[in-house]
C-alpha cells in the first residue's frame, strides 16, 4: 500500500465535491484565512455558503480559495447509516410529533381533564372555543391546549402529539382526608395508583406552583398530598374511607396515566385537583359509572323522587363551587405556562410559605 | 367534492393566456418548500438530509409571498419538509388566497389535527396528505409505527370541518397493485376531494437506494393498479399524466412547469434535480440549460423519471395544445375510465 500522500484535487473537482456534499467544509483563503460553511451553490466564479450557525449567506471568488475540506459530518451519510442500521424496525408511535425540534418556542401547556364540564372551566381560562373534547387558546403569549380525555382516560397519544411544554393533569376529585372541602384546591406531590406505583412531582414545578396558588390572596384553601388514581369511582363515605391514607388526599381516575405519559415523555407535569364530594358525602348511584356527560343518568335520579331531586340540587352547586375554584386555580398558575419559566430557577420558598405535606395549608381562597 | 370549478377555470385561463402570449415556457405549480426540517424520516425521502443549523432555518412568510408574486403560478404547492412546523405557515397560507393562489400544503398530518384550529375551510386550501399506500406500506414508508392512524384520524376531522383534502402517494418497488386498489377505495371512503399518485424519485440523498421505480415497472404497476378504475376513485391529476404512467402515452418533461423555491434559491433545474440555485425566477427560466434536462437529453438522472413534477405540466400542456388531447381528457373525465 502507497504512503505518498495523494495529489490535491483541482480546485473545480473540490467545489464540485462540496456542493454535492450535505455537511459542513472548511474553505481556505489564499491569503490563508478559513471559512467553516455550508456549500449550496457554485458558478463558474463563486462559491456561495451558509456560515456555521446558517444566519449569513457568504460569497467567495473561485480565484481566492486555495482548497476546501470536507469537515464537517454528511447528514446524508448519517441518514444512510441509521436507516441501514433499523432497516425493518419502525419508531415507536409514542414518538414525538415535533421530531427533534424541541427547542421551539410556541410549545402549548397541556391541560388534561376527565370530563366536558371540567373542559369548560379551562376552556374559559384560556379563551378558547370547545371542538368535541378539544380547546385551543392562548395563555398571553403561549398556546394552551385543553383536552377532556374522558374518566380513566389515558394521554400517551396526546403527549406526543402536542409535545406540550408542560402537562396540567386538572378536574374534580374526591376528598380522602376528612379536613378537605367542597372547592378546596389540592396540589399532587405525588400520585399513586391501586398497585401502588408512586410517581413523584419535581420539587421545582411544585415549589413553583405552590407559589403561584398561595399568592394573590383571596378565600381558597391548599392542600398539598398524594393523589390516588384508582380505575373506578369511590362514591360511598365508606368506600372512601378505606382508600384513605396519611398523606393521601383526593382520589380520581385520571392523573395516573397523565403523569405516567409525561415522565416517560421528560415533559414536566402537574396534578391539581378540586374537591367536589368532601369525605362523607355519599354520591349518588350513576356516578358510579363513567358516562361522557351526566346529563340523562342526572335526570333520570332526579326522577327518583324529591329527596333525590334534592340531592342531585345540592351536588350541582358543589359541582359549581367546584368548577369556579378549578377555575380560579388555573388562572393563578397561568404565569407557570410561559417560555420564560424554568422552575429550577424559580427562588424557593420556605417551609411555612406553602402548605405542609398531606395538610391544609394556611388559608387563602381565590374569589 | 371534487376541485371547485373555480380552480379548474383559473388553471385554465392562465394557460390559455401564456399560449396566446405564445410563452413556451411557463410555470403551472410553484412547488414552495419554505423549510428542509421534518418530523420523520422517510426512506425514500431525500430533502431533509442537512446539517442541523441549516434545518432550523425557513424561508420567512413575506420571501415565500414574494417568490409567489415573482412566478406568477395560478397553484402553489407547499412542501418541504413538514410545512406545518414552520411557525408562519398560517401567515403564508392566508397571504397567498389573497393572492388568488390555489394552495396544496403537503403534511404527514402528524401535526394536521392540532394545527387544523388556525386555519379557516377555503375552496383555495387543499390539505394534501401524505398517504403511501395501506397501513403497514405506509408506516414501513415513512418508518414509525401508527401514523397511518394518525394521517386517517386527522384526514377525518378535516373533512368534517369543512376542508378541502387530498392525498399524494408515492409509490416504491414492490407496491402491490390489488392492495393499493383496496387503499384507494379507503381513501374515497374517508371523504378526500381526490388522490395525487407518482412514482419515487431515486433521489441520490435517500437513505433506501433499493427500491425506487424503474420506468418499465412503474408503468406495469400502474397499468394494474389503474385497469378498470373503481368509479369512486377521483385523481386530482390530469387524466393523461395517468395515462402517461400506465405506458399509454408518452411525453417529455417539462422541468420549468414545477419550479422549486426554497431556502437556497431558485432550484436549477426542477423540484428533484439540485443543480445549482438562481437569484430570481426570470433568472432561473431565462439561464438555466433546459436541454441538459429530461429523456431526450440523455441525461442519467431524468431517465426513469416519470414523477408528476416534471410530466404533469407536460400533460395539461398538450390538454390545451390539440383538440384530439382535450377530447381524451374531457373523455376520461365523464367515463372516469384511462
Amino acid at each position: 500500500m502507497s504512503t505518498e500522500p495523494r495529489e490535491p484535487q483541482p480546485i473545480g473537482a473540490q467545489i464540485e465535491q462540496a456542493f454535492d456534499y450535505r455537511g459542513y467544509v472548511t474553505l481556505s483563503r489564499r491569503d490563508g484565512s478559513q471559512l467553516v460553511g455550508f456549500v449550496y451553490d457554485r458558478g463558474p466564479a463563486y462559491v456561495e455558503l451558509f456560515d456555521e450557525a446558517a444566519s449569513q449567506r457568504i460569497r467567495v471568488a473561485v480565484d481566492d480559495i486555495a482548497s476546501i475540506e470536507l469537515t464537517g459530518e454528511d447528514s446524508a451519510a448519517k441518514a444512510q447509516k441509521i436507516w441501514e442500521r433499523r432497516k425493518g424496525a419502525l419508531e415507536p408511535p409514542e414518538t414525538s410529533a415535533w421530531g427533534d425540534w424541541e427547542d421551539r418556542e410556541d410549545r402549548p401547556v397541556l391541560l388534561l381533564v376527565a370530563l366536558p364540564g371540567e373542559l369548560r372551566s379551562v376552556a374559559d381560562v384560556i379563551g378558547a372555543r370547545r371542538h368535541g373534547a378539544v380547546a385551543r387558546g392562548r395563555v398571553g403569549s403561549v398556546s394552551a391546549v385543553g383536552l377532556a380525555v374522558g374518566m380513566g382516560g389515558g394521554a400517551a397519544h396526546v403527549i406526543a402529539a402536542e409535545h406540550p411544554r408542560l402537562v396540567i393533569s386538572c378536574g374534580l376529585s374526591g376528598a380522602l382526608d376528612p379536613s378537605l372541602a367542597t372547592g378546596d384546591w389540592v396540589l399532587a406531590s405525588s400520585v399513586c395508583d391501586d398497585d401502588g406505583e408512586s410517581i413523584a412531582v419535581s420539587e421545582p414545578i411544585l415549589r413553583a406552583a405552590r407559589r403561584e396558588l398561595v399568592t394573590g390572596g383571596g378565600p381558597a384553601r391548599l392542600a398539598e398530598g398524594e393523589i390516588l388514581c384508582a380505575t373506578q369511582v369511590a362514591a360511598t363515605a365508606a368506600e372512601k374511607r378505606a382508600l384513605a391514607r396519611p398523606g393521601r388526599l383526593a382520589i380520581d381516575l385520571e392523573s395516573g396515566p397523565a403523569a405516567r405519559a409525561a415522565h416517560r415523555a421528560g415533559i414536566p407535569w402537574l396534578g391539581l385537583r378540586v374537591i367536589l364530594d368532601p369525605l362523607d358525602l355519599e354520591l349518588p348511584a350513576f356516578t358510579r359509572q363513567p358516562h361522557p356527560s351526566y346529563i340523562v343518568p342526572a335526570l333520570r335520579h332526579a326522577l327518583g323522587g324529591p329527596r333525590a331531586t334534592a340531592e342531585l340540587a345540592r351536588l350541582g352547586l358543589r359541582a359549581r363551587t367546584a368548577h369556579r375554584s378549578l377555575a380560579q386555580a388555573l388562572c393563578r398558575l397561568a404565569p407557570m405556562f410561559g417560555p420564560r419559566f424554568t422552575p429550577a430557577s424559580g427562588p424557593t420558598l420556605g417551609p411555612t410559605s406553602g402548605p405542609t405535606s398531606g395538610g391544609i395549608a394556611p388559608v387563602e381562597h381565590a374569589s | 367534492m371534487g376541485i371547485p370549478v373555480s380552480q379548474m377555470l383559473a388553471v385554465a385561463r392562465y394557460v390559455v393566456k401564456q399560449r396566446v402570449m405564445k410563452r413556451d415556457r411557463y410555470p403551472l405549480v410553484l412547488m414552495l418548500e419554505p423549510l428542509f426540517r421534518c418530523n420523520l424520516s422517510c426512506t425514500g425521502c431525500g430533502k431533509i438530509q442537512y446539517p442541523t443549523s441549516l434545518l432550523k432555518q425557513h424561508v420567512s412568510a413575506k420571501d415565500c409571498l414574494a417568490a409567489s408574486d415573482e412566478c406568477g403560478a395560478p397553484v402553489v404547492s407547499i412542501a418541504g419538509g413538514e410545512p406545518l412546523l414552520h411557525p408562519q405557515i398560517t401567515e403564508i397560507v392566508a397571504g397567498l388566497i389573497e393572492r388568488d393562489r390555489y394552495i396544496y400544503l403537503c403534511t404527514n398530518a402528524l401535526l394536521l389535527k392540532q394545527k387544523l384550529d388556525a386555519f379557516t375551510p377555503d375552496k383555495h386550501l387543499s390539505f394534501s396528505v401524505h398517504m403511501d399506500g395501506p397501513r403497514a406500506q405506509h408506516n414501513f414508508s415513512v418508518c414509525r409505527d401508527g401514523v397511518y392512524d394518525i394521517a386517517v384520524e386527522a384526514i377525518r376531522e378535516a373533512v368534517r370541518r369543512g376542508f378541502r383534502v387530498t392525498t399524494n402517494t408515492t409509490l416504491f418497488e414492490g407496491a402491490d397493485p390489488e392492495r393499493m386498489r383496496g387503499f384507494f377505495d379507503d381513501m374515497m371512503a374517508l371523504g378526500v376531494e381526490g388522490m395525487m399518485i407518482s412514482p419515487g424519485y431515486s433521489y441520490q440523498k435517500a437513505p433506501d437506494q433499493e427500491h425506487f421505480l424503474r420506468r418499465e415497472r412503474s408503468q406495469r404497476l400502474f397499468s394494474k393498479m389503474l385497469a378498470s378504475p373503481n368509479k369512486a376513485w377521483r385523481f386530482n391529476q390530469s387524466p393523461l399524466f395517468l395515462q402517461f404512467l400506465m405506458g399509454k402515452r408518452d411525453f417529455e418533461c417539462t422541468p420549468w412547469g414545477n419550479p422549486t423555491y426554497n431556502l437556497f434559491g431558485w432550484q436549477r433545474p426542477c423540484y428533484l434535480l439540485q443543480d445549482g440555485y438562481a437569484k430570481t425566477f426570470r433568472e432561473l427560466m431565462e439561464d438555466t440549460e433546459w436541454s441538459n434536462y429530461g429523456r431526450a437529453s440523455k441525461n442519467p438522472r431524468c431517465q426513469d423519471c416519470m414523477v408528476h413534477c416534471g410530466f404533469e405540466p407536460s400533460a395539461v400542456d398538450a390538454t390545451f395544445r390539440s383538440a384530439r388531447a382535450m377530447g381524451a381528457t374531457v373523455a376520461s373525465m365523464v367515463t372516469g375510465q384511462l
